[in-house]
Parts: C-alpha cells; sequence; structure tokens
C-alpha cells in the first residue's frame, strides 16, 4: 500500500500475495531487520538515560499502536487509552502479586484482561459515532481512573502497588540494560502483529468500517463487531504496554493513568500519522523526545536568560500542545506521511514532479 | 522540517548532558525531591526552599566536616510515579549515586520504602505517616518494613491523636454534655489516609463519636458541597487532613455555609500563609506544630535567618512553619553524616541509618530551641512523640497545649 507511489525501477507486483507483504519493498524489510540489529547492540553502548528513553518509546509506542488501530484504522474515537493502560499495568501487577504467575507471563495475561474491558467499554462504539462515543469514551476513563483510587484489592488502592521486576530463568531482568531487551521483544512481536492485522480479512474490515460505514455494511460487515473488536485489540494493545511500563518502573499507581496521558496518546498517533503502523513509532518517538529536548535546550538558553530555567516545566507541557498544533496546520498526516514525502524526493531526484 | 529539527535537538540534549554537574569524589550526594508544582505545592514550595538553602547553607560554612554536599533539586509535581523515576534515574546515575535523599509526599516515600532499603539509601522524607516509624516491621499494621526511613516531627497519627487529645481536654473544659463527635476529613490520597484509621480508633478510646470520613480534593476548590455534608453530620470536631492550600477553601466554604464545627488538623494543614488567606475563618483552627516559628527568639533561630539568607539576602522574607522544619530535618541529616563519617565505609546510606539510631534526645547544635528534642532507635522510628498544638488567633498563632504520647507498641508502624 504504503510505496507504490515510489517504488523502484524494476520492482514489481504480480499476484495480490506479493502486494500484501509486511513490508513494502525488500528494501524496507531490510532497514527493519537492520534497525532491529542495531538496536539489540544498543545496550552495550548508550548509557541509562537513552536507554530508558528507549524503552519508554517502546512501551508507549506498543500502546500508540493500538490506539491507532482504533482511532486511525478503524475511525472510532477514544479519550480514555490511558486507563486501559492503566488498566493493564495494575492487572500484570495484580496477577503476579495474588497468583505468583511469572511477570512474563502476567504481561500477556494482563493484555488479555485489558481487552475484556475494553471490549465492555466498546460496547456504546456499537451504536454511538463521533462526539457522542468520544464522551462515552471519557466516562470510562474516569470511571476507571476512580476504580484504580478505590479498589484496594486490585490496585492497593491510592497508595498503588508494587511490581515486580521480569525474571527469566533466574536471571532478574530489572536493570534498564536487560529490561531494553523485554520491550524490544515485545515491541518487535506487536508491530508485526499490528503489520499483519492490517492484512488480514478483518484488518480490511477495519478500514472499511473507516472509509464508509453504509457502505462496509451493506458490503456485509458487521459494524457492531467490527467496532468492538477493534476496542478490544486496541486495549490488548493498550495492556501490553501499561504492563511494560509497570513492571519497568516498580510501581504502578493510578495518578499515572489521567486523561493528560490518554490526550498524550491521541497526540503521538495523530503527529505520528493516522493510519500507519511505523507513524505510531514515529509519532511516539517525537513525543517522547520532545519533553527531553526542550529541558535541555531551556537549560543550553538558561545560561543566558536566567529566568527561563525556572519555567521549563510549563515549556515543556507548552511545548507539546504546540506541537499538536502545529502538525495539524502544516502535516494533518503526520511524520509518517512526511518520511514518504523524503523518501520519495530522493527515489525520484532530479525528476521529481 | 522536523527530521532536521530532531538530531539537531538530540545533539543539544547529549551536550547539555555532558555538561551537567561535575563530579568529585570527595562530594557527598544527594537527592533532593520537591513539590514546586502539583496539588501540594503550597507547603512544598517554603519547605522545599528550606532543604535547598539549609544545603547550601552548610556547604557555604564548611560542608560536612570539610566535605561539600552535591544535591540536585528535582520537581516532581506530586506525582509519584514521576518521583519513583526521578530515583531510579539517580541510582543510574553512576558514579553519583546519592547516598541520602531528602524526600517529599507520602505516596512516592510509601512506595518508595522497599527501593531504598534494597538499594540501601537513607531516605529523610517530608512526610510524617506512622507506616514509616517500624523499621524491623515488627508490628503487625506494618505492611512492610521501613529500615532505611527517617522524618523529623511527630507521625501523622501521633500528631493526629495528640490533637484529638486537645480536643477532648478542650471539650471538657468547655463543659459541654454527651459525646463529642470527631470526623476525620480529607482526599483519598496515602497522604490524608495516613493517619484515618489510627487516629479515629484513638478518639473512639477517648470517648469521641467517630462519624463517616468526607472526601475533600487535596486541590483547592469550592467544598461548599462537603461543608454542608459537615453540618448535616453534626460534628463536633474535624479533622483536615490534607495541606493549607486546601484548607484554606474548606474552611472559607464551611463559613459561608455556617459550620460551627471545630477544625483540627496536622502539621501541614494551616500556617501562616493559610491565615493571611483565610482571614476571618481561619480564626480558632488548632493544628499541630513541629519546630519554633519565624518570629520566635530561640537562639537557634539565628541560624535559621542566616539560612534564609541564603535565596534572600534582604533577610525581609517571613518563612512560613515549614521551612524551620525543613531546615531541622537538614540539620539532623547532617549530624547523622558527621557520625557516619567516623564509622567503618565512611558516609554510606548504611552509616547514616545507624548514625541517626544512635540520636538520643538529639537537637543539631545550632538550633537550639527550634527542633524538637529527637530520639530514633534500630527498633522504632518515631523520632519525637512530643505534639505542639497550636491555635490561630487574631492576635497570632498560641499555644494552647502540649501532648506526650506514650510510645504504645502497638502504634508502631500505625
Amino acid at each position: 500500500m504504503a510505496g507504490h507511489a515510489t517504488m523502484r525501477c524494476g520492482e514489481f507486483r504480480t499476484s495480490y500475495r506479493a502486494d500484501t507483504t509486511i513490508f513494502p519493498t525488500p528494501m524496507s524489510r531490510n532497514f527493519a531487520l537492520g534497525g532491529v540489529v542495531v538496536l539489540l547492540l544498543a545496550p552495550l553502548v548508550l548509557n541509562a538515560y537513552y536507554l530508558n528513553l528507549l524503552i519508554q518509546i517502546g512501551y508507549y509506542g506498543i500502546a500508540a499502536l493500538g490506539l491507532n488501530i482504533l482511532v486511525g484504522f478503524t475511525g472510532q474515537i477514544s479519550l480514555g487509552h490511558a486507563a486501559f493502560f492503566g488498566f493493564g499495568a495494575f492487572a500484570s501487577a495484580w496477577i503476579n502479586n495474588s497468583f505468583g504467575i511469572p511477570v512474563i507471563l502476567s504481561i500477556p495475561l494482563a493484555g488479555l484482561l485489558t481487552t475484556a474491558v475494553g471490549m465492555i467499554v466498546g460496547v456504546p462504539a456499537g451504536r454511538i459515532k463521533g462526539l457522542y462515543l468520544a464522551i462515552a469514551t471519557l466516562a470510562s476513563q474516569f470511571i476507571l481512573e476512580d476504580f484504580f483510587a478505590r479498589a484496594e484489592w486490585f490496585t492497593g488502592g491510592s497508595s498503588g502497588s508494587l511490581a515486580n521486576s521480569i525474571s527469566l530463568f533466574g536471571y532478574q531482568m530489572g536493570t534498564d540494560q536487560r529490561y531494553f531487551y523485554v520491550v524490544l521483544f515485545f515491541v518487535v512481536v506487536m508491530f508485526l502483529f499490528g503489520a499483519n492485522l492490517l492484512r488480514t480479512r478483518d484488518g480490511r474490515a477495519f478500514v472499511a468500517v473507516r472509509d464508509h460505514y453504509l457502505s462496509a455494511e451493506i458490503m456485509g460487515i458487521n459494524l457492531t463487531k467490527y467496532r468492538i473488536l477493534s476496542f478490544g485489540i486496541s486495549s490488548f494493545y493498550a495492556g501490553i504496554g501499561g504492563a511494560l511500563y509497570g513492571h519497568y518502573l516498580g510501581f504502578v499507581s493510578a495518578e499515572g493513568f489521567t486523561i493528560l496521558l490518554s490526550i498524550q496518546f491521541l497526540g503521538m498517533v495523530i503527529i505520528g500519522g493516522l493510519g500507519s503502523v511505523m507513524g505510531a513509532l514515529l509519532g511516539t518517538t517525537f513525543m517522547v523526545l520532545l519533553p527531553e529536548v526542550m529541558t535541555s535546550l531551556v537549560g543550553t538558553v538558561g545560561d543566558l536568560l536566567p529566568g527561563l530555567s525556572q519555567g521549563v516545566a510549563y515549556i515543556k507541557q507548552m511545548a507539546i500542545g504546540l506541537a499538536i498544533i502545529l502538525f495539524l496546520i502544516f502535516e494533518p498526516d503526520g511524520l509518517a506521511h512526511r518520511w514518504k514525502m523524503i523518501k520519495a524526493y530522493w527515489k525520484l531526484y532530479p525528476f521529481s514532479y | 522540517m522536523n527530521k532536521r529539527v530532531i538530531p539537531t535537538a538530540m545533539a543539544a540534549a547529549l551536550a547539555g548532558l555532558v555538561a551537567g554537574p561535575a563530579f568529585a569524589a570527595d562530594m557527598i550526594n544527594v537527592g533532593h525531591l520537591a513539590a514546586y508544582t502539583g496539588p501540594t505545592s503550597d507547603v512544598g514550595k517554603p519547605y522545599g526552599q528550606g532543604i535547598a538553602d539549609a544545603m547550601n547553607y552548610i556547604n557555604a560554612n564548611g560542608g560536612v566536616g570539610g566535605r561539600q554536599i552535591q544535591f540536585e533539586t528535582v520537581d516532581y509535581s506530586y506525582n509519584a510515579p514521576q518521583a519513583i523515576a526521578t530515583y531510579k534515574r539517580w541510582m543510574a546515575s553512576n558514579p553519583n549515586v546519592p547516598v541520602a535523599i531528602q524526600g517529599w509526599g507520602t505516596a512516592d516515600t510509601e512506595a518508595l520504602v522497599k527501593f531504598v532499603s534494597n538499594d540501601k539509601v537513607f531516605f529523610m522524607s517530608a512526610s510524617y505517616s506512622g507506616h514509616l516509624t517500624d523499621p524491623m516491621g515488627k508490628s503487625e499494621r506494618t505492611k512492610a518494613a521501613a529500615p532505611y526511613n527517617f522524618f523529623y516531627g511527630p507521625s501523622y497519627s501521633d500528631g493526629c491523636r495528640g490533637v484529638v487529645q486537645w480536643a477532648s481536654e478542650d471539650w471538657k473544659a468547655k463543659g459541654s454534655a454527651g459525646k463529642p463527635k470527631f470526623v476525620h476529613m480529607g482526599d483519598n490520597h496515602p497522604y490524608p489516609n495516613a493517619p484515618k484509621e489510627a487516629c479515629a480508633a484513638y478518639a473512639e478510646e477517648l470517648g469521641f463519636e467517630v462519624l463517616n470520613p468526607i472526601v475533600y480534593s487535596l486541590k483547592p476548590g469550592d467544598f461548599k458541597a462537603q461543608c454542608l455534608s459537615l453540618k448535616e453530620s453534626g460534628a463536633n470536631y474535624a479533622y483536615l487532613a490534607n495541606t493549607s492550600g486546601s484548607n484554606i477553601s474548606l474552611v472559607k466554604s464551611c463559613a459561608t455555609v455556617g459550620v460551627d464545627t471545630q477544625f483540627i488538623s496536622n502539621v501541614w494543614g494551616w500556617d501562616e500563609n493559610a491565615q493571611a488567606a483565610a482571614g476571618d475563618a481561619g480564626y480558632g483552627v488548632a493544628w499541630v506544630v513541629g519546630a519554633a516559628g519565624w518570629s520566635s527568639d530561640a537562639p537557634g533561630m539565628e541560624t535559621v535567618r542566616a539560612v534564609s539568607k541564603v535565596s534572600d539576602p534582604s533577610g525581609n522574607e517571613a518563612r512560613p512553619l515549614h521551612y524551620m522544619r525543613a531546615v531541622c530535618g537538614v540539620f539532623f541529616m547532617r549530624d547523622a553524616m558527621l557520625a557516619a563519617e567516623k564509622m567503618d565505609g565512611g558516609v554510606t546510606g548504611t552509616n547514616i541509618k545507624a548514625a541517626m539510631e544512635q540520636m538520643t534526645d538529639h537537637v543539631p547544635a545550632e538550633l537550639e530551641g527550634v527542633c524538637l528534642p529527637s530520639t530514633w532507635t534500630p527498633e522504632d522510628h518515631r523520632g519525637t512523640n512530643q505534639v505542639l498544638v497550636y491555635k490561630s488567633t487574631p492576635n497570632g498563632f498560641e499555644n494552647v497545649y502540649t501532648a506526650t504520647l506514650e510510645r504504645r507498641s502497638e502504634w508502631l508502624g500505625w
């Protein structure tokens, strides 16, 4: 789909199968593989600060891809993604603490539990859409947040709960260097699954629902089923991302999963590019790095203007808002689209038209 | 355009990192978690300033036995996950790993208990939660032993017990008939919740009728609905467990609604700023005070005024009560570090902890009359059991009662 307009000379497809490969071109596949190999080596060279940022990009990226499946591919809206992210974090800690199930298994189990919750919340989506759906999901955000603060048995109530770090074969994965590999594993699996999903019948149904729900229904697509399924899959991603976050931090508390994080997730998919698997990762990278970059820029400029360093917290928050507005105006298709344009520029050079 | 911005910006980030604080082997690394923003910033600002000023003052006056304290202040906005993330960053910042941390809130301090005991980091919090007082985990109430946690002042539970004791005396003195009614008010958050059960149990013991708690937000707002519930409940004494910013709103809302309940509060619940903001509505509030006030003429106030000049060279700024407690906290830590220096291994988290646990009725030398004499033992981290109850009046703050609580073993960690 993605690379059609910009395929190299000599690259062509003769079958539908070849037209729906996970990676549009062999080149892009090699780049992705190369990227993973480079990342495998990252813990050897990078310090904890950069690894921490990469880990953040990993678990937020998984959750953002989930939201992108819901918003970008199925055309629904959710203002409650952070609550599902949090639910996954609490669920994984709860499964591990109460039943002694190893963390590496409790993470996917938490994903499944979150899926169940997501599908329940998605039920209204079968009937309502647009702004009304936005408000319905907003309600689920608040219901879940309140649940987190009160369900002592599940979340530890307002004091939160501790999440153990992962141990594999008696090997503690608590440090950033080791946890990085855990997150990388989940990122690769979840993104491959996400890219694959869109090649399937269900994935095409999602896109059909997004593009024109009436036409989709006339073609025999069960709208209610696919809308709810989309909520389920999106929540599964959020749950996995949240669980990874919880076990990384070692502590889960309700304060971390407010509406602000939900909006940030929306920001990630909008900045990255709605309806793009790679866009979810690009958008997350942008959103995670932006505050860090702002901090260091302010630090540099702060030496010249001493008053500025006092306001770092505000500048960070404002920069995120500003970035979203600028993207909506200048690049509504997101970073993924921009990336395609850059690729096209080089491929067509000097005869771009 | 973004493709170009990111690499440049990342380069800038890298540059910023490399140019970070210079490392020196003879420095003592301390982490400082502050809440300059967020729902508790009203009291977090003066306290955090006190911590920073005191450490800078110590550095300017010979340091800790000649060694400078190198500290990083992080404003975590009262967001527990952010405090944990900051802690993890500090622990990974080899070789600048802090041996001690000056922390802030209850949620984050309690969440960090296991982390600091695993990493053996001395942790002095501004949270006086009773849950932090049991270093060995002996009490059955204790969820997790907190061997490395310390705080200066009576625990929240003891503080609340102290004001309840005063309330009981007050009830008798007024000659009122019947059972007085007590109600706990606060947000559903670890800090207001910390003394809830312990204090209610003690109030019952003293003959109070304990009503259902009333929830009001830590963030200031319009609390008339809560005030109406309070009025309806007929409570005689309402314990305000939030910080002063939220309490100002509550006291004012309740004055509008016409509540005549006696408000009692904890150590963070009232101060000079709160009284100034609340005006007439604030008179009569009785609460716990943990150190001398700014206008006190105690000999140690000389030092506090000198400390204050670190951030206010003019010396004009009147510091609220929390500032003095912050200064006390840092000087107790300094004394423990001085003692730790003479031990095997020098200034490590474990040695600072051991030195703290040897203190008996200790007051830092320069702060005579400012800080309460404090005692910590390896089995008991209730630094003091003395609760000074003050009342806000039009003529200023008056010490109306001093409760000396028993050190009951079943109260440990509760």
